[in-house]
């Protein structure tokens, strides 16, 4: 379903053969943060997946262990870069640009939360997500929402941009087999790419690059057996 | 490198369009980088930054002197220091002047292909993400080190009640923002071992090189080298930050070489290296 997050761990769990069940939230009344596996609380984004991601590895479900020392310190610089460069747009197109936030993200977020979780979770989230962006991209020089929204699409696209130009060619990141990056990566591109949205200049972007979609298209087709209609 | 006048035509497109109008002054003698007073006033965060940018320029082999003022911060352009003041431009923070020198026809990152500049982008946001974020967490969130260290020094150069005020203001915002971004719940533990696997990702790109990229440093060697100098060189409450990078001897050697290489020998005018060995130690021993 939607979320960065639960799409790049499900990705994961999937490369590497560990048996995985997803659970839909129901726990949401007992974690006063409501930590949720979607795409903006930040902690379950970036750090439990991390989490997730570690448990497994010890597990000894490894989708990494062909890995050089070298490409491992690699996925690491390349998920700081996603975080820092293309996090903020993502964020901003999912909950803070309002068209997008109020025909699609609401509705599906709350259709799947239970009553009466439903009617302040994704106001809360959408003013974390804004709350987010202004703190760590806000400030001078950039004075207005406005400036700060061209700045961060700016640098989404270039992230994008540097994305494929590392993909090139290769099937997945790291060669022929799939490897932590390449969920991550799936988990950050896969909501963009398939998303219908009103507001779409990131998803258009995408489009252009057509080896990052053909990588989404592949993840899609080779693991995932349901096809996304609402992301 | 020698200073060339690069046609209009052949420039990048990136450029912000206000620097075109400078872009053909040559570098001047009497540019100047900004920070907060070294001794007393300066944090482990802010004296990386600055470090970070004159490694840069020394590699770049543009002269800088370095100024200290109280107010470096509220002089900065973006609020964060340093920055340069050269010909009437001011430009702030690593990530401007690099591209401010590459319209003035200077640039360490040119011989690069297109993956190694991704890679290079990747690596100096990792830095960004969790050393210079450890860094902050360190400084104003941790509470032994705010009262014995941050707070004293942060508002020194000003008198009370005044420099609470600021030091308390400063700290709020930095929690915001770690709350934010999900720091503020990690532990100091926890933070630790954030650097230290930023460290170990460091380590292993570097490997048995001499620079990132093999035999011609880049930004990103710049970065690293004032971060983790910086690091390695700061009295703190512990030593246990210090002791992260330490673990890693290729990454103290290439702090080392870098100090020789591009601070040593430049005492005499009192620019880069006076100010990047000032009350701090030297890896030499």
């Amino acid at each position: 379903g939607h979320g960065g997050g639960s799409r790049g761990r499900e990705a994961y769990a999937k490369f590497s053969g560990a048996p995985l069940t997803v659970n839909t939230i129901n726990n949401s009344w007992s974690t006063p943060k409501a930590d949720v596996p979607v795409l903006i609380s930040e902690d379950t984004v970036i750090s439990q997946p991390a989490k997730i991601l570690n448990f497994l590895r010890k597990q000894r479900y490894n989708a990494d262990y062909e890995l050089s020392a070298k490409q491992g310190a690699d996925t690491l610089a390349y998920i700081a870069l996603l975080e820092e460069k293309l996090l903020p747009a993502l964020l901003h197109t999912f909950w803070v640009e309002a068209e997008n936030y109020c025909s699609v993200t609401k509705p599906w977020f709350a259709s799947r939360i239970p009553f009466p979780l439903s009617l302040y979770l994704p106001g809360k989230m959408s003013r974390e997500a804004l709350n987010r962006i202004l703190l760590t991209r806000g400030g001078p020089p950039l004075y207005s929402l406005t400036e700060v929204e061209a700045q961060i699409y700016r640098d989404a696209k270039e992230c994008l941009n540097l994305l494929s130009k590392r993909l090139g060619t290769s099937q997945f990141f790291f060669g022929n087999t799939p490897t932590t990056l390449d969920a991550f990566v799936f988990g950050f591109l896969a909501p963009v790419y398939k998303v219908c949205f009103p507001r779409v200049q990131l998803q258009e972007h995408l489009k252009q690059l057509t080896n990052l979609c053909r990588f989404c298209d592949d993840i899609l087709t080779c693991y995932f057996k349901l096809t996304i209609t609402d992301g | 490198m020698s200073l060339s006048l690069t046609p209009r035509s052949t420039r990048s497109r990136q450029q912000v369009p206000a620097l075109e109008l400078h872009s053909a002054e040559p570098w001047p003698e009497n540019a100047a980088l900004y920070q907060q007073l070294k001794e007393d006033q300066i944090l482990l965060s802010d004296n990386a930054a600055s470090l970070a940018v004159q490694a840069f320029l020394q590699m770049c082999n543009l002269p800088v002197r370095v100024v200290c003022r109280a107010n470096a911060e509220y002089m900065s352009p973006s609020g964060k220091v340093p920055f340069i003041h050269v010909g009437n431009q001011v430009v702030s923070e690593l990530g401007p002047i690099v591209q401010f020198v590459k319209a003035k026809g200077h640039s360490l990152s040119d011989g690069l292909d297109e993956v190694q500049k991704a890679e290079m982008k990747a690596y100096m946001e990792l830095v960004n993400n969790m050393l210079l974020t450890a860094e902050l967490y360190l400084q104003w969130c941790d509470d032994v080190t705010v009262e014995e260290i941050t707070h004293p020094r942060y508002g020194s150069p000003y008198p009370w009640p005044l420099n609470r005020i600021l030091s308390y203001q400063k700290q709020w915002e930095i929690r915001r923002k770690m709350k934010a971004i999900g720091w503020a719940g990690k532990s100091l533990e926890q933070v630790l071992e954030d650097v230290d696997q930023c460290c170990q990702a460091l380590s292993q790109r570097l490997g048995t090189q001499p620079y990132f990229f093999n035999k011609q440093p880049t930004e990103l060697d710049a970065l690293v080298f004032g971060h983790l100098f910086t690091i390695l060189t700061t009295q703190l409450i512990t030593d246990e930050l210090s002791e992260k990078v330490k673990n890693y001897g290729n990454l103290t050697a290439f702090c080392r070489r870098i100090e020789q290489q591009y601070f040593e020998g430049h005492d005499k005018d009192g620019s880069a290296a006076a100010s990047a060995r000032s009350a701090k130690r030297s890896l030499l021993r």
